[in-house]
């Protein structure tokens, strides 16, 4: 045998043993790094901070008439999250492929369910989404597709679900979209919401995440609905023009409100300047500094 | 420091698989920097993940009374720190100092510390 002969028989050989080239393998335990957006992921966000997003006028009255309170009643506690939560939330993710039983290739990566969120499948084999007027559900439906050596995941059919943890809503007509770039023992996804009914642009968020040897655990503890101060059929809201936090940011941190109230200029650069002459760096930083 | 500290225990937390995470924002919901204190008895303990719950029930001026609902760490979290799920029985009278919620209606505190002067049993921290 030739060394050529040899050199291409190696090659079918180890390429029948592994995914396609330019596809990448998944599956593990991702520990989220949890270094950006700590206040968000972690205790939660400020009231009325909804800075950097991308709301229209119906995101912010739609945000403006949320309290708190809202999901501690009954009905509410044990309230699922979208697949935004992913972005969102502070967990470690499991990810795992389901593998066509005749081939032995993914037809399907899933990431494992939260307490607070149902699993996420990833759909590979060419599946359509289903029709507009199709249900939607707690999973939302999702499909892959490989751009190199990139994941590149749609979901649509989502139910409503929060943007950022302090009334910014999604609405079921959002759609996500969440690349996977692994280098290594890193992963980072990025992903990016699109919503007509809310937003009027794509807002965007990424985070990290180490592979490691822990398990993630899946699922969680069952939610048991118990009294957190609010009485089953009260919904606790506030008017419009009523939402006593609207000045809070500027309270705390001398943010004014046009920033604090968002819209898609607040993401960008460009608005520190329009504002810079509005802010004034407060003598003591009070609650939440870092 | 503090964000070295806060990587920390978020790495803790994901490796070790403790779900110690509120649906809801505490800065949204409770606070932050004002504290009260109530003088109450025991009506129930719900020693629960993400988080327990306290009910309480004091009296107002009028000698009506008020039920509160006080947050409290996840279950897994008290549990390491020694609360279990018969350390407060109804009726236990208690002490408590919180951070009061944004709503005044749902009469809500989150947990900073808590006595039983009847034995001296006592708890103070913070949770996430």
């Amino acid at each position: 045998m030739t060394l050529n002969k040899m050199s291409a028989g190696l090659a079918v050989l180890l390429c029948a043993g592994f995914p396609a080239l330019a596809e990448i393998d998944l599956s593990g335990s991702w520990s989220s790094i949890n270094h950006e957006d700590a206040l968000e992921r972690g205790g939660g966000p400020n009231p009325v901070d909804w800075a950097g997003l991308p709301f229209n006028e119906a995101g912010r009255a739609k945000a403006l008439s949320f309290s708190q309170s809202i999901i501690s009643m009954p009905e509410r506690i044990c309230w699922f999250q979208t697949q935004w939560h992913i972005a969102a939330g502070p967990f470690s993710l499991r990810i795992w492929a389901q593998p066509d039983p005749i081939t032995g290739k993914p037809i399907a990566w899933i990431i494992g369910a939260w307490e607070t969120r149902a699993p996420m499948t990833i759909w590979m084999d060419g599946r359509p989404h289903p029709s507009k007027n199709a249900p939607h559900d707690q999973t939302g439906f999702t499909t892959g597709v490989w751009n190199g050596n990139e994941l590149i995941a749609t979901t649509t059919h989502l139910k409503t679900g929060y943007i950022r943890r302090n009334g910014a809503a999604s609405s079921d007509q959002a759609t996500i979209t969440t690349h996977f770039l692994r280098h290594g023992d890193m992963m980072t996804l990025a992903l990016l919401i699109e919503d007509p009914v809310y937003l009027t642009e794509p807002y965007i968020l990424t985070r990290s995440y180490n592979l490691g040897p822990a398990p993630v655990a899946i699922g969680g503890p069952p939610c048991i609905v118990g009294d957190e101060g609010v009485e089953s059929g009260r919904v606790p809201h506030y008017l419009p023009g009523k939402n006593p936090f609207v000045d809070e940011m500027m309270k705390l941190y001398h943010i004014p409100s046009e920033a604090a109230l968002g819209g898609a200029q607040t993401m960008y650069p460009e608005f520190r300047d329009k504002i810079k002459d509005k802010f004034e760096i407060p003598a003591k930083c009070k609650l939440n500094c870092g | 420091m503090k964000s070295k500290l806060f990587v920390l225990v978020f790495a803790g937390v994901s490796v070790l698989g403790v779900r110690a995470y509120a649906h809801h924002s505490f800065a949204s919901t409770y606070l932050e920097d004002q504290k009260m204190t109530i003088e109450a008895d025991v009506l129930q303990f719900l020693y629960r993940n993400p988080h327990s719950f306290l009910q309480l029930e004091s009296k107002d001026a009028a000698g009506k009374p008020i039920t509160w609902a006080v947050e409290w760490g996840a279950g897994g979290q008290l549990g390491s720190q020694g609360v279990n799920r018969d350390t407060l029985r109804p009726g236990d009278h208690v002490v408590v100092i919180g951070q009061p919620g944004r709503n005044p209606d749902d009469h809500r505190l989150r947990m900073i510390d808590i006595k039983r002067p009847s034995d001296g049993w006592s708890w103070k921290g913070t949770f996430d």
